[in-house]
């Protein structure tokens, strides 16, 4: 319990320090291509850890582990 | 192979545990390309150009929506565990949170610079509607899920409801991640 | 008495939700202030969601399903015989038949409408009908086609066998099988109540602007078809996991039939671009009812944007009709040819490669709406890159014809005959996707003709092998040989009479989607609607053969046409639960002349069950 727990909050912390790098980011830099670039990286990112660590994507095909 | 007398009528066996995951993960496929058209449709109309909006809110209802994510996983590790006391504060929050997120976007609508008969507008409202009306069914599924667990349907051994409900908020959250930078943040 | 009780009650539900729809967003429109609290569009809207949803209450979601969310016991209402097929029943079978049976009806119903507009176009000039009430007619039998297209073959043949197929009791998910049909007759009442608001102007396309500014029966086909798309998503999501999952143990990926292959194919499709049918029609919807600006250029919208969404789902889907046709071509061409299928594994190669192509070609059907030319040649490539899979699947078909000992019955020669036609339907789709040519050619008959030559001749004939080559495994009883083949015949001539002369006046510039053309195309009008008609009439034989089967054909064996796959291993109509026992996949398929070589056994088989023992070897 404590160890999923921490997995957890470690990704969260994570996703919310891209966002907040994701907004400053965006607010401040002025190259449209890179900026657009960035953000689409941060997002795909974003969603990866989530998909990952809070979906746990791979029970799809990893046997069901005990808890 | 073990001969053994078959019985009167046969009855499969199915784990309906992964066929209801894997089943889930298709919807949500289908799902992807719905709002990956909305996203389409944004860039293909505006480009990256977009109206007034209001960051701090912007950025204050996708860190809600964030910290949704972060309780939705607590309750169902905590239900895995059979942690009853800290599952029930995971729903409550995520409840909670999920209406403060909603209310963030009425807000949002009620003091939009555009209107919806210009694209941006039209845009904006459509892929900030769709998603909260997500949001909102995501709240309603939940609030079933706590009604059951508040009479203790579910245990380590058998919590499908509960998992495929924050799966799901999962999903709407991963949703946002890519509505928020291209609604917000690209210009 | 309990079909009825069942059909009634749910009707009633529905029409109270309807009403109380409409009066609730009436309130709602009058408490914001709206000076016609009543004559909103958004009403409609309004009742057809309660509508709907107060219709699969009463048919039996809530009792079967429902009720589980809110953690009550579930209950299944138990129909005897023929009445459970108006119940919320989950048996695969069941709703196989439904299906078959629902849209068989739909589509001798657009059929009628088609051969009323073939009436008004036997000659130049308007006889019968005006225009508006010709564009109406005529969108309808698009849309109504359309879906029997979709729907036909994939929930009524795919329902009823895929499971069998693959060794399974059922699809993965029977209660939410069950829904897809239930949200079907919605979707019917819908598009036929379009006629009383002003009539589908716009064809089954649905193109703004003129569908953001046209009448209101708009709004119907949105809703109805946005329904129609949940209903083809939700059941490639179920074939999926039932043929991902469900498959009796060793029933390999290399081992499923052929028609399993496409159905798996064909699912995918379904899940994934249906949803854009669904958005594209939304945006409709938001423009009408909303006021918003997707399609209106003076407030920064795009028509384009539009008919790239809209044919982002619509050429896959022209695929999702087409693959479980080729799907039952080649099962039906390898058990009547007493061969192996030849190139089993190019056929699923094909397959496989039309999915992973058919999501990048959609622009050929907008080679003339002004999107940028730089776009042109890509599609074109890629469009006429999907022969190399098509010229696949034929390959397979032809070589497990050729040598074979062809059984020349009813369900070999729907079969053959949806080779030839389909040949006709892809040679004419390499002029239209050439540019210089479509621009000639499009919005012609001609292209009427291509799509009828690859739907009609490619997946409804293909839908009536099907039908015949279950009927006796469907019913227990056997269909009169000789007025099948008497139908085949009468079918297939007046088909290719039909469709071959359309080419025609495409070819000379008539337009199609107008009722009225020049007068020096008289003749061939009056040839094509003559045909046309013959066409029409040939479902007479039809409909009589499959009635009169039914009630009082001779009882059918288990196994007629001596094909080697599970679903005739067993009686016919098979039990509940499909098999005795849990079947076990020794060998292909297709291995007919393979000395010793097996498909299915029940390796615990009762002495007395139908199936016993080895099943399937060899012939
Ligand atoms: C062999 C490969 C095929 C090619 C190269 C091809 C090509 C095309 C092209 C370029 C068009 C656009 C014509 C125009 O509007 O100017 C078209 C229209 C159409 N095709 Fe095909 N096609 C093929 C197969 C099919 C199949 C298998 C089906 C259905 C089962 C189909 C159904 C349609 C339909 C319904 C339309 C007309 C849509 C409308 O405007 O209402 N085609 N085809
Ligand atoms: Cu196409």
């Amino acid at each position: 319990m404590q160890k999923a727990m921490q997995t957890g909050l470690i990704v969260a912390i994570i996703l919310a320090i891209l966002t907040i790098v994701e907004y400053v980011f965006a607010v401040n830099f002025d190259h449209d291509t890179i900026r657009f670039i960035g953000l689409s990286f941060a997002a795909f990112g974003k969603a990866a850890l989530i998909v990952y660590y809070f979906m746990h994507v791979y029970r799809l095909w990893r046997v069901e582990e005990a808890h | 192979m073990a001969v053994v007398a078959p019985t009167e009528t046969y009855h499969a066996v199915h784990d309906h545990l992964k066929l209801n995951r894997a089943g889930l993960w298709l919807f949500f496929f289908s799902e992807c390309v719905l709002f990956g058209l909305l996203l389409s449709a944004r860039f293909f109309l505006e480009g990256i150009e977009r109206g007034e909006l209001d960051q701090l809110l912007g950025l204050g209802i996708t860190i809600i929506l964030l910290l949704s994510s972060v309780t939705a996983f607590t309750a169902e590790t905590a239900i895995e565990h059979d942690n009853r006391k800290l599952a029930n504060w995971g729903l409550i929050a995520t409840i909670a949170l999920g209406v403060l997120f909603t209310g963030g976007v009425a807000y949002e609508w009620s003091i939009a610079h555009f209107h919806r008969n210009e694209a941006f507008g039209t845009l904006f409202f459509t892929m900030t509607g769709i998603h909260a009306s997500h949001v909102v069914s995501g709240i309603g599924i939940l609030v079933l899920v706590w009604v059951q667990f508040l009479r203790g349907r579910y245990s380590s051994k058998d919590h499908w409801p509960l998992a495929g409900a924050v799966m799901y908020w999962h999903f709407v959250d991963v949703v946002w991640v890519f509505f928020y930078p291209a609604l917000y943040l690209v210009k | 008495m309990h079909a009825l009780k069942s059909v009634a009650g749910a009707a009633g539900l529905g029409m109270i939700g309807f009403y109380l729809g409409l009066g609730f967003v009436a309130v709602l429109r009058a408490m914001l202030g709206y000076p016609d609290a009543w004559g909103g569009e958004i009403n409609i809207v309004g009742g057809y969601v309660l509508g709907v949803i107060g219709w699969l209450m009463g048919i039996g979601m809530w009792g079967t399903w429902s009720r589980e969310w809110f953690g009550l016991k579930t209950y299944q209402r138990q129909a005897p015989g023929w009445q459970r097929y108006f119940t919320f029943n989950t048996d695969h079978k069941v709703i196989g038949i439904q299906y078959l049976v629902t849209f068989v009806v739909v589509f001798l119903l657009a059929g009628t409408i088609a051969l009323g507009m073939r009436l008004e176009l036997a000659s130049s000039g308007m006889q019968f009908i005006s225009h508006s009430q010709y564009n109406g007619a005529m969108g309808l039998h698009g849309i109504l086609m359309i879906a029997v297209a979709v729907a036909s073959v994939i929930g009524g043949t795919g329902n009823y066998a895929v499971p069998l197929m693959i060794g399974a009791d059922d699809m993965a998910f029977p209660r939410l099988n069950a829904l897809t049909f239930w949200l079907i007759p919605p979707v019917a009442v819908a598009l036929l109540a379009t006629p009383f608001l002003g009539g589908i102007e716009t064809g089954w396309t649905a193109y703004p602007p003129l569908s953001t500014t046209t009448n209101s029966s708009q709004i119907l086909f949105d809703l109805a078809i946005i329904t129609f798309g949940l209903t083809s998503i939700l059941g490639g999501l179920n074939f999926l996991i039932t043929i991902i999952f469900m498959r009796a143990p060793g029933m390999t990926w290399g081992r499923l039939p052929i028609f399993v292959w496409s159905m798996f194919v064909t699912s995918w499709l379904a899940l994934l671009y249906t949803q854009g049918f669904a958005v594209a029609l939304l945006m409709i919807m938001l423009d009408r009812v909303a006021g918003m600006a997707f399609f209106n250029a003076e407030a920064g919208g795009d028509p384009l944007l539009y008919q790239h969404v809209f044919w982002f789902y619509s050429h896959p889907a022209v695929y999702i009709m087409v693959i479980p046709g080729f799907g039952i071509a080649l099962e039906v061409i390898s058990h009547f040819s007493r061969k192996p299928l030849f190139a089993y594994r190019y056929a699923v190669g094909a397959f496989l490669g039309i999915l992973g192509l058919s999501g990048v070609v959609w622009a050929h059907h907008m080679f003339t709406s002004g999107m940028p030319n730089y776009l042109h040649g890509p599609f074109l490539v890629a469009t006429e890159l999907i022969s190399i899979p098509t010229g696949l699947v034929f390959l397979s078909a032809l070589g497990t014809i050729w040598m074979g000992k062809l059984w020349l019955q009813t369900p070999m020669l729907f079969a053959m005959a949806v080779i030839f036609n389909f040949a006709c339907g892809g040679v004419t789709g390499i002029f239209l996707a050439d540019v210089p040519t479509d621009i000639h050619l499009h919005d012609t008959y001609f292209v009427v003709a291509h799509f009828h030559y690859t739907i009609v001749g490619g997946e409804i004939f293909a839908l009536f092998a099907g039908i015949y080559y279950w009927f006796p495994k469907m019913t227990g009883r056997m269909y009169n040989e000789t007025l099948a083949k008497l139908h085949f015949w009468w079918m297939f001539i007046g088909f290719n009479l039909t469709f071959f002369t359309m080419h025609l006046p495409g070819v000379k510039g008539m337009n199609r989607r107008v009722a009225d053309f020049p007068e020096s195309l008289d003749n061939l009008n009056m040839l094509v609607s003559i045909s046309g008609w013959l066409l029409g009439l040939s479902f007479l034989v039809f409909i009589y053969n499959m009635i009169n089967a039914w009630i009082r054909g001779p009882v059918a064996e288990s196994n007629p046409w001596r094909a080697r796959t599970l679903e005739w291993q067993v009686s016919s109509p098979p039990p509940h639960e499909n098999f005795p026992e849990q079947p076990v996949i020794k060998g292909h398929p297709y291995d007919y002349g393979v000395p010793g070589s097996v498909h299915g056994v029940f390796p615990n088989a009762i002495a007395s069950a139908p199936a016993a023992g080895t099943a399937g070897g060899g012939q």
